[in-house]
């Protein structure tokens, strides 16, 4: 068939039929309008039917952002910190939700992984809060991580509740007035191994080699606080020196404090490097009789990873399911049957930091920011990690004990009112 | 710091630089034969530190008496990845497969995560925390352990590479892989078995990097910097330039250990890595071993 179309058109609509060209190009015209104008406004029907759906699904449910360390150094605390929002949140849906307006709706719990780095920490709350539409936040872990993250909270005026960032290095960071912290004192936690051993009278040369990661915490812990009480109780540090959170070799420093005799080993330091320092001090024919390992000796994955190794390491704790605070007990008892893992004290403050928030959205009765953080502000309530009660720097301390690792498992060893066993001195 | 002190950093040094030079070389075979920047070596080590943990936890074999066994499965698996990932990109630049292993890099970083949890593993024997006493100098027996197997597996690639038949054709790639082809040398062949056999030597060299040390998945990234440093140390594809490279990488480590504090390893080999770059960037030994 021979091409209809005049000139530069050859070529085209070869197997139509013909039509005189003025004909062909007003009726392609008129569908081409048509066609347009049905799809501009299909689209635009589509488009307002999904904001209206994305607003009514809004309506609908609570959403609770997170960003939280699955991957990367601090992927250990992030798992339990993981489980312990979630559960909160799932027994709050299970009783029916909390009432906004009247209506009760459930929650859902939005989280991102962080990968253990503070900048994707801090995109991570800057989605959650403007793609998510999180009417409220739950933190991250370590300071680092719950700062960054905070921050973005806190210029946008959204109420945060964590844990996992200890006092000092929580109030130091910004004058807060979204963000809430419930965890431990620094202070307290670096005087805990020190009163520990006094009060067990145990004997050593009195010698301290201190090693600490050049972390906020570490610093504070290992750098300052340590030091000075070092000096209180009458010991002489013979060792102090400081190291990168991602820093896997300390031979030289093992050797130094072992040549320099020193019978008392405090470390501050994050799990991976924790378990590389006590392999390393035991493959230097080094023998401390005391040895701390704040921070990385916690989690589960020390033993495990371990094995007879951690047997005698010490390391401050906040939580243990012994602890006579409601739901203790049981909380660590669902850790474990969900996950057949042993619990650490993560899933404690995690958990209450969760019911902080859902209690406060609860009283609140609105996922308004203001309303939510003035009922956070008036929290006054003990949940499974003890009292909490914040103070005008926007922090809930939680008492400290020191426990140590004994054949597998975490013993609370000081204070004596909390023990669940003697302190085993000196280290296997 | 005393005297026994600096003197066993440094040994434990020149032990730790034996088993670098045992995870370098695989990163150093592939770049001197395929001109491939293999951005993934790092996970390959950390595949191999999981091999060795999981060898001992399931079926209770000594990570060192099955390092044959997860060798030869590292290749199993790297030669499949060189025939469907990069072999249709050779040829194309070095962008492309460079970004290919970076890539791969990321998903096997997740694949572990998914598969082995985040968790900080190590892996335990009866005698990886056992120190050996030479006199005043205090070093772990597993160092020892994984310098005299990391120097007897560089040595053995040494005669693979120097006297036998595929030696002599890898060679022959590595200087001119169109000339080689053209004097019947089945290049892509010899490339896959480069890439297995960089894999392997990353499959022992991880696995004795996690007796000796706590690994995770993300372990990977701080693996492939000090290998990167060994291998452009050591000169691209020497065989002993890397052996020479790893021991002095440790070596220095040790020396920043003692002169600055363990804070201060990686600055001190780093900042003599750039030094080498400037004054000799072929390396020590580029185009021998």
């Amino acid at each position: 068939m021979a091409p209809m179309i005049d000139g530069g058109d050859q070529g085209l609509f070869l197997d139509r039929p013909a039509l005189p060209s003025h004909a062909l190009i007003d009726s392609l015209r008129s569908n081409n309008s048509g066609g347009l104008k049905m799809r501009r406004a299909l689209v635009t029907i589509g488009l307002l039917v999904s904001l209206l759906l994305a607003a009514a699904g809004r309506a609908e449910e609570i959403v609770i952002g997170a960003s939280l360390p699955l991957s990367g150094q601090l992927a250990s605390f992030g798992a339990f910190q993981r489980w312990g929002y979630e559960h909160a949140v799932a027994e709050v849906n299970h009783a029916g939700g909390i009432a906004i307006g009247g209506k009760f709706l459930p929650v859902r719990l939005e989280i991102r992984d962080d990968k253990s780095d503070a900048n994707i920490s801090a995109g991570n709350v800057e989605n959650l809060i403007s793609r998510d539409h999180a009417a409220a936040l739950l933190g991250s872990c370590t300071p680092a991580l719950v700062s960054a993250g905070a921050l973005v909270a806190e210029r946008h005026r959204l109420p945060m509740v964590t844990g996992c960032d200890p006092r000092r290095a929580f109030t130091s960071a910004h004058p807060w007035k979204y963000v809430w912290d419930v965890f431990f004192d620094e202070a307290e936690l670096a005087a805990a191994p020190f009163k520990a051993l006094a009060d067990a009278h145990v004997t050593t040369n009195r010698k301290v080699a201190i090693l600490h990661d050049n972390g906020p915490d570490g610093q504070v812990v290992g750098g300052e606080l340590w030091p000075e009480l070092a000096r209180t109780y009458g010991l002489t540090v013979v060792v102090s020196t400081s190291f990168p959170v991602d820093n896997t070799q300390f031979t030289s420093i093992i050797a130094d404090a072992k040549a320099k005799g020193a019978e008392i080993m405090l470390v501050d330091a994050i799990t991976p490097q924790a378990v590389a320092i006590r392999k390393q001090i035991a493959t230097a024919g080094y023998h401390p009789r005391v040895l701390v390992i704040e921070k990385g000796a916690e989690p589960a994955q020390f033993g495990g990873g371990l094995g007879a190794l951690a047997d005698g390491v010490m390391v401050g704790g906040y939580w243990d399911s012994s602890f006579p605070y409601p739901g203790a007990r049981d909380l660590l008892m669902a850790y474990e049957r969900e996950t057949h893992q042993r619990g650490s004290q993560h899933i404690a403050d995690s958990y209450a930091a969760t019911k902080v928030l859902l209690a406060a959205l609860a009283t609140a009765g609105s996922v308004g920011g203001e309303a939510i953080n003035a009922t956070i502000a008036k929290t006054n309530a003990t949940f499974v990690v003890g009292p909490v009660r914040f103070d005008a720097q926007h922090f809930a301390p939680l008492p400290i004990v020191e426990v140590q690792w004994q054949q597998g498992r975490t013993v609370v060893v000081w204070p004596a009112k909390a023990a669940t066993g003697k302190l085993l001195f000196p280290i296997p | 710091m005393s005297i026994e002190a600096a003197a066993s950093s440094l040994v434990v040094g020149v032990l730790l630089g034996g088993i670098f030079s045992l995870t370098a070389l695989g990163l150093s075979l592939v770049l001197g034969v395929m001109r491939l920047v293999n951005l993934a070596h790092g996970e390959f080590l950390v595949l191999g530190a999981y091999a060795g943990y999981y060898l001992l936890t399931v079926t209770g074999i000594d990570p060192l008496l099955g390092l044959p066994l997860i060798a030869a499965a590292m290749g199993l698996v790297a030669a499949p990845l060189y025939r469907f990932l990069i072999q249709p990109l050779m040829g194309r630049g070095v962008e492309a497969p460079m970004m290919t292993m970076f890539g791969l890099s990321i998903v096997l970083q997740n694949l572990y995560t998914a598969a082995f949890s985040a968790d900080t593993r190590s892996i335990e024997t009866g005698y990886s925390a056992l120190a050996l006493n030479l006199g005043p100098v205090t070093v772990g027996l597993v160092y020892v352990m994984g310098f005299a197997i990391s120097i007897g597996i560089v040595g053995l690639i040494h005669l693979l590479v120097s006297r036998t038949a595929f030696g002599r054709d890898l060679r022959a790639s590595a200087q001119d892989a169109g000339a080689a082809a053209i004097v019947g040398v089945n290049v892509p062949r010899v490339q896959m078995l480069t890439f297995a056999l960089g894999a392997a030597c990353a499959g022992a060299g991880g696995t004795l990097s996690g007796l000796v040390n706590s690994f995770t998945p993300a372990s990977g990234a701080a693996y492939l910097l000090n290998s990167f440093a060994v291998v452009v140390l050591g000169g691209l594809g020497s065989v002993l330039g890397t052996l020479l490279a790893g021991i002095t990488v440790g070596i220095l480590q040790s020396l920043g250990g003692v002169l600055f504090g363990d804070g201060y390893r990686d600055l001190v080999a780093l900042l003599v890595f750039l030094a080498v770059l400037i004054v000799r960037p072929q390396g020590f030994m580029a185009g021998r071993g």
